[in-house]
């Protein structure tokens, strides 16, 4: 049952018909947590936040540098040299105050992070390194937890979901390297408006995964080209010798692809 | 036979697992990822996977920044 003042916060979504009332109340009762409150996280705590989800979990361990004002939404010149938690964290409140905002702002170890992990409905992986995008996986197929995954450079950006029964793999099976072609100053860069795009759409996807709306995220990895706004679907595979997810059955019987 | 890579048309001449197209292409293997007819194939099989005709092939890197 929502409050009038809910009903008017809400009301170009309740107006949605997949969205409605009870899906409401199920973004109002969720957990989401949110690794890396950068490009990525900016936009999607932003419009977590103000959709109405329960409760937000944010991890970063950083402070706001002036670099990052370029894209990251969520900051501008007086937040320079804050704890980017604590100043997500008042601006989050300032658009909806009636989101809990949790905030931890220490880069966590395995166990750190499996304990927060383990509360949360969904996970965004907006974090802008491979270490701790690999540990992520890790802790989130060890508890079955949904994650969407993102991230961006340059011109170009990635986005898929990773769930259980990873019938369509997992991180590990996607870049089983573990590691980035080596870049140079000038290929790291990223335009705002490329990482802002991913990040809004991890919001977006998350909306949907609590008011159960499939996506095709669920069994593909969608890549973006900034340059001609063009977008490649591609079916993901799961590795049959991954480390990390084969122990999870899945629909065909073990260690089955499906293509 | 005609494969298409990353929307480029080009010739083989004969038959070829994805590793022995990868390197004759000078392809470095660190760090991508590859799908054929838009599905990823897993790195694992790049050994045997024989790639066919008409095959149309996309190669991307992994992206971790954020």
């Amino acid at each position: 049952m929502l409050t009038d003042q809910q009903f008017m916060r809400y009301s170009r979504q309740l107006l949605i018909a997949e969205i409605g009332e009870n899906r409401q109340t199920q973004l109002l009762n969720a957990h989401i947590i949110i690794i890396g409150l950068g490009g990525l996280g900016s936009p999607a705590a932003h419009y977590l936040a103000s959709a109405g989800i329960g409760k937000l979990t944010i991890i970063d361990d950083d402070i706001v540098h002036i670099s990052n004002l370029q894209r990251q939404t969520l900051y501008n010149s007086f937040d320079i040299d804050k704890l980017k938690t604590e100043a997500a964290q008042k601006r989050l409140r300032a658009i909806n105050p009636d989101c809990q905002i949790t905030i931890i702002t220490q880069r966590l170890n395995q166990a750190q992070l499996t304990k927060q992990i383990k509360q949360a409905d969904v996970v965004l992986d907006c974090t802008d390194n491979m270490p701790s995008r690999l540990l992520i996986n890790r802790v989130c197929v060890s508890l079955s937890k949904t994650c969407i995954s993102a991230s961006a450079i340059g011109f170009h950006g990635q986005i898929t979901i990773f769930q259980p029964p990873y019938q369509h793999g997992c991180y590990a099976c996607l870049y089983p390297d573990g590691q980035e072609v080596t870049r140079n100053c000038q290929t790291a860069g990223v335009l705002g408006p490329v990482v802002g795009m991913m990040g809004t759409l991890q919001a977006l996807e998350a909306i949907k995964k609590i008011c159960q709306i499939p996506s095709l995220l669920d069994s593909h990895i969608q890549l973006f080209n900034g340059l001609d706004l063009s977008w490649q679907t591609l079916m993901r595979s799961r590795s049959r010798h991954c480390p990390v997810c084969n122990h999870h059955p899945t629909n065909e019987g073990d260690n089955e692809t499906t293509r | 036979m005609s494969i298409t890579i990353n929307d480029i048309e080009t010739e083989f001449y004969q038959p070829q697992t994805i590793i022995a197209l990868l390197e004759q292409l000078k392809q470095p293997t660190i760090g991508i990822a590859l799908a054929i007819n838009q599905t990823i194939i897993p790195k694992d099989e790049w050994a045997t996977y024989q790639v066919q005709d008409n095959d149309s092939i996309i190669i991307f890197q992994a992206i971790a920044g954020g």
